[in-house]
């Protein structure tokens, strides 16, 4: 049993129409503003990341930078340090004074001081075994250097210079070398760091960048791919368009044609005297006007996809659905008499009002039962029934099925046939007659007043077309007599 | 009349002055007021490093006239000096080296031009200097008032006494600080 309740798409892979029945839906309506939106989001994300990214980079090139410069001022300091230390030594040298002698020492020993505060303060921030080795290694050698300087600066002051001088170039220069080395040492050390964390920044930084180009080639893809969808959507459905309104110019002409050259030939052999007797003149009579009706009825069905191409509105109204299914079998009556059809009724006992437009409903009523009796395949079997669907459910719908046991329609024109001028092309092979109208018209008509329309067909078995409608709330005033009401504006 | 009021002015004057509450012991001299003389310990003090404990007065004013040039561990002995003027030094003039001023100067001076004194005593603007001198210098050996030491530096005893014992000798005459 093939099933459909709202039309989708063509005779394509299966795929395919999904596919297209998707981008269809997403940028069939206000797809431009979609389009943008979603390209907007995309770039704003693409944005916050990518600045998120780099301001974290800028943080630690920051950081980076900071640390440099006072890793770099204290080595110069400690450097510094040294040397004053060293330097004011041989300064007591150059005084026989005492007094200028001890101001010497002082200096010395403060700037040895610092040296230590400062070797401490690298020992307790090193982190690498590299750096710890470094540093334990210069507080070794500047400890040996200050017991040599100690030994020196004594002896300065006892008044031996000839002895420091020989003990300061015997010991103190070759450990003061030391001290130098291990110092530029640790600042060759702190260079490579430093170089270090600069090129994972900079990486960092490249990768960023990056991902900015390639967040911006995706947006840009994906823009161009929705434009590129969008386009082709818009221009399938226009080509559809101009080949359904081809397709109904080519059937209009023909539907009008034959009914309108049989006419013509009725009246002309009334006109020309070609009757022999009362009886064939009524014959032709009767010929002319089935034609004129027919052609009657195929204007309508115009008239109405005409007035309903902008949405029709209906003022909604309870209605007795035994009300609305007589008005559609009277509107019938003339095919179902022609094709010696018989309809069976079915109504559900206790069936509520339903809350809509007669005169819409009974049209839509009226064209499924005229298709059930067009495709009927020779069985005049056709059932009118309506329920409800659950009497429990707290919003009730009432459905009315038109079932008939016809030719039944193929699963590929089961998402079509409620378009506009569609028309399956095993009916225009078998030459059965219409515009392509009755279903799409009957569809909006429902969709008008609330209700909808689907459809449970089966090849050879036969079709059921259901329409459904909403029921009265129980809590609605006092029933009112129900009228027919034509389209708004027509 | 008047005389005798100047009389019992000035007696009260110093019986205010020298009442036992009085940490100002003076006296009067006339108009004039001059401060007594005070005894405060005089500290000699080496290098840590020196193992010298005690010393006789007999070694000291060796030590300290130039006679005697190392140390037991072999460091040459520098003697230091305040500037003339200090108490601790005229202290010093008097019971270490038993000379004055002038007897001080002849005595380095003839001994380093015949050569029997090497190194004549390192001479320091002030206590403070003299106490670093001695802290980074070995062999040397100094003079300090007992409130002016600290650890930096060492104190010997003196014929077995330490500054503030009853028995040692070496004391400040001098002004109070």
């Amino acid at each position: 049993m093939n099933t459909a309740t709202k039309p989708v798409a063509g005779m394509k892979s299966v795929g395919y129409l999904k596919a297209e029945a998707f981008l269809s839906r997403a940028f069939d309506r206000h797809s431009t503003v979609l389009l943008f939106f979603v390209i907007f989001g995309v770039e704003i994300g693409l944005g916050i990341f990518v600045t998120r990214d780099l301001l974290n980079s800028y943080g630690q090139v920051q950081e980076i930078y900071a640390g440099s410069i006072q890793g770099l001022r204290r080595i110069g300091e400690l450097q510094y340090d040294t040397q004053e230390a060293r330097r004011s030594t041989l300064y007591a040298l150059t005084t026989n004074d005492g007094n200028l002698q001890v101001q010497y020492a002082d200096q010395s020993r403060a700037a040895d001081q610092r040296v230590s505060e400062g070797v401490a303060q690298y020992l307790t921030q090193a982190r690498l075994p590299r750096e710890i080795e470094l540093g334990k290694q210069l507080a070794n050698d500047w400890e040996g250097y200050l017991k040599v300087r100690d030994g020196v600066l004594g002896l300065i002051l006892e008044g031996s210079a000839n002895e420091a001088i020989s003990l300061d170039l015997s010991e103190g220069v070759p450990l003061f070398d030391r001290v130098r080395q291990d110092v530029e040492s640790i600042k060759i050390l702190f260079d490579e760091r430093a170089s270090q964390q600069l090129a994972i920044v900079t990486s960092a930084s490249r990768r960023s960048v990056l991902q900015l180009i390639v967040g911006f080639m995706f947006t840009l893809f994906l823009g161009s791919l929705a434009t590129w969808a969008f386009e082709k959507n818009k221009m399938h459905s226009k080509m559809q368009v101009a080949k359904l309104q081809m397709d109904f110019v080519a059937s209009i002409s023909h539907e009008l044609r034959t009914p309108i050259t049989i006419i013509i030939c009725a009246g002309d052999n009334v006109r020309g005297g070609f009757t022999a007797n009362r009886a064939e003149s009524e014959q032709q009579g009767n010929i002319i006007v089935d034609q004129a009706v027919q052609l009657a009825g195929l204007v309508d069905q115009v008239l109405l996809f005409a007035s309903t191409a902008d949405k029709p509105h209906y003022t909604l109204r309870p209605v007795q659905v035994s009300d609305i299914l007589a008005s559609a079998i009277k509107n019938s009556a003339m095919a179902l008499h022609k094709s010696d059809f018989a309809i069976e009724q079915s109504i559900e006992p206790g069936l509520p009002r339903i809350v809509g437009d007669l005169s819409a409903i009974s049209l839509s009523l009226q064209n499924l039962i005229v298709n059930a009796v067009k495709y009927s395949a020779g069985n005049p079997r056709i059932r009118l029934i309506a329920r409800i669907d659950d009497p429990l459910a707290e919003r009730k719908e009432v459905r009315i099925s038109v079932e008939d046991h016809g030719r039944g329609i193929t699963s590929s024109d089961l998402p079509r046939i409620f378009e506009p001028f569609y028309r399956s092309p095993q009916v225009v092979a078998a030459h059965i007659r219409g515009t392509g109208l009755g279903l799409s018209n009957a569809k909006t008509l429902i969709e008008a007043i609330g209700g909808r329309l689907s459809v449970v067909s089966e090849v050879g078995v036969g079709s059921t077309f259901t329409v459904h409608l909403p029921a009265e709330p129980k809590d609605s005033p006092t029933p009112t007599p129900s009228f027919a009401q034509g389209p708004a504006g027509s | 009349m008047r005389r005798i009021h100047t009389h019992y002015f000035l007696l009260a004057t110093a019986f205010f002055l020298l009442w036992p509450p009085n940490n100002f012991l003076l006296v009067t001299a006339g108009s004039a007021v001059v401060p007594l003389a005070t005894h405060q310990p005089l500290a000699i003090i080496v290098n840590r490093s020196n193992p010298i404990e005690n010393l006789s007065s007999a070694e000291l004013r060796k030590i300290f006239l130039g006679e005697r040039y190392r140390w037991e561990n072999g460091h040459r002995v520098t003697v230091t000096m305040l500037d003339p003027g200090f108490p601790e030094r005229e202290s010093m003039l008097r019971f270490v080296y038993r000379m004055t001023e002038s007897e001080y100067r002849d005595h380095f001076l003839k001994g380093t031009y015949t050569g029997d004194i090497p190194v004549s005593p390192k001479t320091l603007s002030s206590p403070e200097t003299l106490r670093k001198f001695v802290f980074n210098a070995p062999g040397a050996i100094g003079y300090l008032r007992r409130s002016d030491v600290d650890g930096s530096v060492k104190v010997v005893s003196i014929d077995g006494h330490f500054p503030g014992d009853l028995e040692y000798k070496l004391l400040i005459e001098g002004p109070n600080e």
